[in-house]
């Protein structure tokens, strides 16, 4: 039940975090263009999300190994992630216009401002959602003898979430819904997936893994 | 942004490059390590080796952070590739000579503003726009914005584009450039998209609501927008086309329509003065631009004489395209349905 429980919930999550990647690309373009740039500091920002989501998620796991702890990172996220459209102008106009008008940028802030501002939108957003394999690998585990599979259920799982959001972000979600819907889409998700975690650890017990 | 030069030939690279034959066992069933020997060292040269258009007179061959970039020289004509798909060419013999015929239609802003003076070009490819009014206008500036800074090397190095104090060329990409600028222009001419095998490639960010909108607040009043669209073989009937248009129609208050005689491009021209022209008075225009010595184009009135009329175009429900929402790459597939959505053609 737990195995299963876990391996849903880091489906939505790898979902959640390449839509964002992908979608984040293509919000980026009306501000700092289609360079490449942009998807070269996309990916990054959203790795580096990712490699400080699971150091935290795996340290929260070891001190609070429920799933409560969890939903608190991911309701904030959700929130914050449906209400891109609304503060990202401004902190993405912060970052253009900071240098002086009709003067070429110079070249590294070409290539840095896109990493600063996928920074800014995206960073926090996926760095929750990331946090969510390694805490629920803890939770899910009973037994350290089995904890090789459920981790490889987890990563694979959570993979496979992600590859659908590549899939549905590029293919569907762009030719027929607005960014800001998808934004709000995505950010309904990720709290869903929130409350979902609040209420899990009612129907389930504190894992018994030692 | 991505500014390139579009081409409509689709470029089919030459039979050139296959992997040579697989070497023959000269001795028999003995020799099958020194066999084995033969196919590591031909598959090692072939890797090395086998380079696409090698035998097609490749004058330059590069990798950007955007493209695979091939200059080619055949039959008196140099030709510029961005993965395979010609974006610009020019004759060798006379760089004013050999350019697409689609880029003429860059010379249309003249009949709204005789007396221009400071242009922008979106896109810089080749540099064919570029080498023309360095030619038939050397009184006017020309500011270009090219992304790729590979581009412009081999614009330089091998298409005669020269940097003076009449063409100025940023390494940035157009909206943002656009966005940060303090100049006005009387005319912004944009060439920005791209068509390989897979089809074409416009960037979004340059075809929306808010885009057009940036560009003509950086127009003069009697200033104008030349844009160039790429569409498919449904030519009026494209998705695409009727979307651009109406994002157009959206900003500025008339729009005329240009396609191009020799290949599938459409170029649109937005003015910002809201009177609605007659072919008759473009035509009238044109002769007296030619009479007056400002234009010297020889196929200045035949280009004018392409002009259709935008009732159909305007008929055609699509939908306006905003940052939001913009699925040009969906619209772009053959058979894209018109979109309408219950907020079809309304400005957000």
């Amino acid at each position: 039940m737990r195995a299963f429980a876990a391996t849903s919930l880091v489906f939505l999550t790898g979902f959640a975090i390449m839509v964002l990647e992908i979608i984040g690309a293509r919000y980026l373009a009306k501000d700092f263009g289609s360079s490449f740039y942009v998807w070269t500091s996309q990916i990054g920002m959203v790795l580096v999300a990712l490699a400080l989501g699971y150091a935290l998620g795996g340290v929260l796991a070891d001190r609070h190994p429920r799933t409560r702890v969890l939903g608190h990172l991911l309701l904030p996220a959700g929130l914050l992630t449906a209400l891109i459209p609304s503060f990202a102008p401004r902190l993405l106009n912060a970052i253009i216009l900071r240098h002086p008008l009709g003067t070429d940028i110079p070249l590294l802030w070409q290539k840095l401002d896109p990493a600063l501002g996928s920074a800014v939108i995206f960073l926090l957003p996926c760095l929750a959602l990331a946090a969510a394999p390694p805490f629920l690998i803890r939770w899910a585990t009973q037994r350290v003898a089995h904890v090789g599979q459920v981790s490889g259920q987890v990563f694979a799982a959570s993979t496979t979430g992600s590859i659908a959001g590549v899939f549905v972000s590029g293919y569907v979600l762009i030719d027929v819904l607005s960014l800001s819907e998808i934004f709000q889409a995505t950010g309904a998700l990720v709290a869903l997936i929130g409350l979902a975690c609040w209420s899990l650890d009612r129907w389930l017990s504190p894992s018994p893994a030692t | 942004m991505n500014t390139h030069r579009i081409s409509h030939p689709v470029f089919q690279p030459p039979q050139a490059g296959r992997w040579p034959d697989t070497p023959t066992d000269p001795t028999g069933k003995r020799a099958t390590a020194k066999w084995r020997r033969w196919a590591v060292a031909a598959a090692g040269a072939a890797l090395i080796g086998a380079q696409p258009y090698a035998l097609a007179g490749v004058v330059f061959e590069t990798t950007s952070a955007y493209h695979h970039m091939t200059v080619v020289d055949a039959q008196g004509l140099r030709s510029l590739s961005f993965d395979g798909a010609i974006q610009s060419r020019m004759s060798l013999a006379d760089p004013t000579r050999g350019h697409f015929e689609y880029t003429e239609y860059f010379h249309l802003p003249w009949l709204w503003n005789s007396a221009m003076r400071q242009v922008l070009m979106i896109g810089l490819g080749g540099g064919s726009a570029q080498r023309a009014y360095q030619q038939y206008y050397p009184h006017v500036t020309v500011s270009t914005v090219e992304l790729d800074p590979v581009v412009l090397q081999v614009a330089r190095d091998y298409f005669g584009v020269k940097e003076s104090p009449t063409l100025e060329i940023h390494i940035a990409d157009g909206r943002m450039f656009l966005r940060r600028s303090t100049q006005r222009y009387d005319a912004i001419i944009m060439d920005a998209y791209a068509r390989n095998r897979y089809g074409c490639f416009i960037p979004h960010h340059l075809v929306s609501k808010e885009f057009f909108e940036l560009a003509e607040q950086h127009l003069t009043r009697q200033g104008v927008l030349a844009y160039n669209v790429i569409t498919d073989d449904r030519g009026w009937q494209s998705a695409l086309l009727a979307a651009v248009y109406h994002t157009m129609k959206a900003v500025f208050p008339q729009v005329y329509l240009f396609p191009a005689a020799e290949s599938q491009n459409v170029v649109l021209i937005g003015t910002r003065s809201s009177e609605k022209l007659t072919s008759a008075q473009l035509w009238q225009r044109g002769v007296d631009l030619v009479r007056g010595g400002q234009v010297a184009l020889p196929s200045f009135l035949e280009r004018i004489q392409r002009r259709q009329d935008d009732a159909a175009l305007a008929a055609t429900p699509a939908r306006v395209l905003t940052d939001d929402f913009a699925p040009v790459d969906g619209l772009l597939r053959p058979g894209a349905p018109v979109r309408t959505r219950p907020d079809s053609t309304s400005t957000e």
